[in-house]
C-alpha cells in the first residue's frame, strides 16, 4: 500500500468516526436545561471581551466572546435565556451587536469547555447597564379585579371568546410538583434547595424515591424533555413561564390546550364523556404523552379526567417519576378574569402509596401563546 | 469499491446501534433486557428477561419461548440499587431447576441501564451481565 493510499484511508476512517460522533452526538446534546445540570454554580468565572457573533436561536442565546488571557485570545461562549423569554421580556437580536464590549459573571460548564452561563449577569462595560436580563418570575401588578368572562354556554371561559380577546395564561405561582401543604423550596426547574427534602415532596414508594432522589443528585441532567425534546405531559405543561392557551371547540365537544413550551405541543379534552381510543389518540397498547383526556363542568370548574399515559417523560419539573398506571383529575377554575387556579389530583398505585394533591395559580396574559420549539441542536 | 462500501455500512450499523433506546422513565427494571449468564450449560449462555411492575410485584419470564421461565420471587433494593431474582425452569433432561440471580442496577438514568451481578442454580453459577433494550 502506498503512502497516499494509507492517508486516504487513515482520512476515510477519520471521517466516517466524525460523521458518527456527529450522529451520535446530536441525539444527546443538551436543550433547554436545568442550569445546575450543565454549569456548577461553585465555579464563577469573571470574563471581558468584545462580542464576535450573537446566535439568537432556540433553545438558549449565545453570545460568544473573545477574551483575552495573557498573550492569547480565547472566544467563549455566553448562554443565556432562549430567545422567546427575552423577547417576552423587551430584549432583541440587535441589543447586542459584534464589536460591543461586556463583562459577565457566571457559572463555568461543568465539562470545562468555555461556556459561561451568562443569567442576568452580562453587562456593557462602558456604561455597566445590563444586557438581556430575563424576568423568570415577573411580578404582577395588582390589578383590579375582573370577572371571569363567560361562553354563550354560561360557563367560565377558559381562552378568548375572539380573536381579539385571545390570551394565554402564564407566569405560574409554582413550578414543581409538591403535595398541598408541603413547603420545600425548589428553583425553577425543581431543583430542591435542601435534598433532604426530598421524601416530602410527595408520598412515593421506596423505588421512586431513590429515583427521584438519583435525578436531583444529577442536579435533573437527564431530564428527557431537555436531552431529547420530550413533551411536557401531565401538571408539567402547566409549569413554564411559557404558557397554555385553551382553544374551546364547543360545536365538537372538545378543548385544545396549546403549550408554549415542549415542542409546541398540544392535548385534547374531549367533552363528550367518550375518552377516544385507538393507535391514533392511544389506547392500551398506545399510552401517549399525555394520555387520553375526558372533560365536564362541575359548577364553574372544569373536570379533566385523564389516563393512558406512556412512561418515556417526566410528568412534573423536578423529576418525579409516574408510571403507565398514573391517573389524572385535573380542576381548572377561573376565578377572576387574570386568574386562574389549576388543582391536579396524582393517584398512580406504581410509583404513590396515595393519592395526592397539588395545586397553583396562573395569570391571564393577552396575545398568542409564545412561539417556542425546543431544538436539539446545541451543546 | 466494495470494501469501502463494507466499512460504511459497519459504521452506519455502529451507529444506529449506538442510538438512544427506547425510554423508560418508570420503574427501572420494567422493560426487556439481553445479556449472558456466563456457564450456564442448561440454558446456553444468552438470556433474555421481560420484567415489569404493577405497583407491588416485580414479574415477568425470562427466556419467553419453548424453554420460558417464570419468575417467581423479585426485589429491587433502591439503597445499592440491589436486584434479586428468582425463577423456575427445567434443565434439558426435564429436571426442575431454580435459578437465583443476583446483582447490581447500574446507569439508573440511561434506558439501556444493566444488571450485573452472579446466577446460580442446582446445576453451577456463573456471571449474570444483562442490559435494557
Amino acid at each position: 500500500m502506498t503512502y497516499n493510499q494509507k492517508r486516504n484511508r487513515r482520512n476515510w476512517w477519520i471521517g466516517a468516526a466524525g460523521i458518527a460522533a456527529l450522529l451520535l452526538g446530536s441525539t444527546a446534546a443538551w436543550a433547554h436545561h436545568e442550569i445546575a445540570g450543565k454549569f456548577d454554580l461553585s465555579k464563577t468565572v469573571d470574563l471581558t471581551g468584545v462580542v464576535t457573533y450573537v446566535d439568537w436561536r432556540n433553545p438558549h442565546v449565545h453570545v460568544f466572546v473573545n477574551v483575552r488571557t495573557g498573550k492569547e485570545l480565547l472566544n467563549w461562549a455566553i448562554e443565556l435565556e432562549s430567545p422567546t423569554i427575552l423577547e417576552m421580556d423587551g430584549w432583541n437580536r440587535n441589543n447586542l451587536r459584534p464589536g460591543d464590549a461586556i463583562a459577565v459573571k457566571g457559572p463555568r460548564a461543568r465539562d470545562g469547555s468555555r461556556q459561561v452561563w451568562g443569567g442576568d449577569q452580562v453587562r456593557f462595560t462602558e456604561t455597566g447597564l445590563p444586557v438581556f436580563p430575563a424576568k423568570l418570575h415577573p411580578s404582577q401588578a395588582a390589578t383590579t379585579s375582573r370577572p371571569a368572562p363567560r361562553g354563550p354556554d354560561g360557563h367560565p371561559a377558559l381562552g378568548g371568546l375572539t380573536p381579539a380577546a385571545e390570551g394565554y395564561w402564564t407566569d405560574p405561582s409554582q413550578t414543581s410538583l409538591v403535595e398541598d401543604g408541603v413547603n420545600v423550596k425548589a428553583d425553577e426547574w425543581g431543583l430542591l434547595a435542601n435534598p433532604a427534602d426530598a421524601d416530602k415532596v410527595a408520598p412515593m414508594q421506596p423505588w421512586a424515591l431513590g429515583v427521584y432522589r438519583h435525578r436531583q443528585e444529577r442536579q435533573l441532567r437527564d431530564d428527557p424533555m431537555y436531552l431529547s425534546c420530550k413533551p411536557p405531559g401531565g401538571p408539567r405543561q402547566y409549569q413554564s413561564r411559557l404558557g397554555v392557551e385553551f382553544v374551546e371547540d364547543r360545536a365538537r365537544q372538545r378543548i385544545f390546550v396549546l403549550m408554549g413550551s415542549g415542542n409546541h405541543n398540544y392535548r385534547i379534552v374531549y367533552m363528550d364523556q367518550n375518552r377516544k381510543t385507538g393507535l391514533v389518540t392511544g389506547d392500551d397498547d398506545n399510552p401517549l404523552y399525555f394520555g387520553r383526556s375526558s372533560g365536564k363542568w362541575d359548577g364553574d370548574t372544569l373536570v379533566v379526567d385523564t389516563i393512558g399515559f406512556n412512561e418515556d417523560f417526566w410528568f412534573t419539573n423536578g423529576g418525579l417519576p409516574h408510571t403507565s398506571q398514573l391517573h389524572l383529575v385535573e380542576r381548572f377554575t377561573r376565578s377572576d378574569f387574570d386568574t386562574l387556579r389549576y388543582q391536579v389530583q396524582v393517584d398512580d398505585p406504581g410509583a404513590y402509596t396515595r393519592s395526592w394533591s397539588a395545586s397553583w395559580t396562573m395569570k391571564w396574559n393577552g396575545g398568542t401563546v409564545p412561539f417556542y420549539f425546543c431544538q436539539n441542536n446545541r451543546p | 469499491m466494495l470494501s469501502r462500501l463494507t466499512r460504511a455500512a459497519v459504521v452506519l450499523l455502529a451507529t444506529v446501534l449506538a442510538a438512544p433506546i427506547h425510554a423508560q422513565e418508570g420503574h427501572p427494571l420494567k422493560g426487556s433486557w439481553i445479556g449472558v449468564w456466563e456457564s450456564n450449560k442448561d440454558a446456553g449462555d444468552d438470556v433474555l428477561m421481560v420484567l415489569n411492575w404493577d405497583g407491588k410485584t416485580i414479574s415477568g419470564i425470562i427466556n419467553p419461548g419453548t424453554d420460558n421461565m417464570k419468575i417467581a420471587n423479585a426485589t429491587l433494593d433502591p439503597i445499592g440499587w440491589k436486584v434479586h431474582i428468582e425463577a423456575d425452569g427445567k434443565n434439558k433432561a426435564g429436571a426442575a431447576v431454580h435459578y437465583v440471580i443476583d446483582g447490581t442496577l447500574k446507569d439508573l438514568e440511561l434506558p439501556s441501564r444493566s444488571v450485573t451481578g452472579t446466577w446460580q442454580s442446582q446445576s453451577g453459577k456463573g456471571k449474570f451481565d444483562v442490559r435494557r433494550q
